[in-house]
């Protein structure tokens, strides 16, 4: 009896450091470098002219429609930033493709559809904007 | 897709805690008559949340009941997929401890509840959604295209 109580006790100190690893990794922002364009066909949307959050959801993940309104209102603020929401459970090829294992993820397009930064899981809104910097300021480069 | 049901997000969390000490219990008293009814127990409370959604289940009933009249009102509902999704793997497990338990598989039966207290232990305690997590890699194994 006594040694399955301290089998249970080591099980739950052990969930809970696994947790606090996963957590300390939620949101985290990292540049990557994929080759080729997500076109607005595979978006299934029209991107932004400087940046686009496409994020990865299932219809079970709770974290993601919080993800999504938070998204959404930091692309708001910026000009040329837009979200697509993409099911990944009906997209599996794509997510298959693009290497999501979780939801949400959420890839960061810059003004060609290239994917620059990747979110892994639900990010602050300070993880929101450092993915958006990641991307060059509209208009800068076109300067008219 | 069927119509989507909002709740209360402390619902679901307050039933973990009512699975996780029964799962606790299972695993102190061990692979004995005791530990089956244990299981069957963990079974039929998670069967009503895995078939209709987690507004079905005995512990949301004590949760409306007695819990949530001490509460403020929630700041923020959601989606009853998540939770029946996590009841849905719950009673898969119960059923697999169940199941060893008969065969003689002792082990197999502490494997099964001891999923069942990891998941339901963060799921009260941290409010993580284990299943929710591992849904998309089961999904991307299970089935192609």
């Amino acid at each position: 009896m006594l040694v399955r109580v301290l089998i249970v006790l080591a099980l739950l100190v052990i969930a809970s450091l696994a947790y606090w690893w996963w957590s300390s990794r939620q949101g985290r922002v990292t540049r990557v470098e994929i080759p080729g364009a997500l076109t607005p066909a595979v978006l299934g949307a029209p991107r932004g002219y400087r940046a686009t959050f496409v994020q990865f959801s299932t219809p079970v993940c709770a974290k993601c429609p919080p993800t999504k309104a938070l998204l959404t209102r930091v692309a708001e603020e910026y000009e040329g930033v837009s979200h697509v929401e993409i099911d990944a459970s009906e997209r599996l090829e794509l997510a298959r493709e693009l290497d999501i294992m979780r939801t949400p993820t959420t890839l960061v397009l810059d003004t060609n559809g290239v994917v620059v930064a990747r979110i892994s899981g639900a990010p602050s809104e300070a993880q929101a904007r450092e993915a958006i910097d990641a991307t060059p300021p509209a208009g800068t480069e076109y300067a008219i | 897709m069927a119509k989507d049901i909002r709740i209360d997000p402390r619902g679901p969390r307050f039933g973990a805690a009512v699975t996780l000490v029964i799962a606790v219990a299972a695993l102190v008293v061990g692979a004995n008559s005791v530990g089956l009814v244990l299981a069957f127990l963990l079974a039929a409370l998670f069967m009503p949340g895995a078939i209709v959604g987690p507004q079905a289940t005995v512990q949301s009933w004590a949760f409306q009941k007695w819990v949530r009249p001490r509460l403020d009102p929630p700041t923020e509902t959601e989606s009853f997929r998540a939770p029946r999704f996590a009841q849905q793997v719950g009673l898969g497990f119960a059923v697999l401890a169940i199941a060893f338990l008969g065969f003689g598989v002792v082990l197999g039966f502490y494997i099964a509840i001891g999923f069942v207290v990891i998941a339901s232990f963060l799921n009260a305690v941290f409010d993580f959604c284990l299943g929710c997590e591992v849904y998309l890699l089961a999904t991307r194994a299970t089935r192609r295209a």
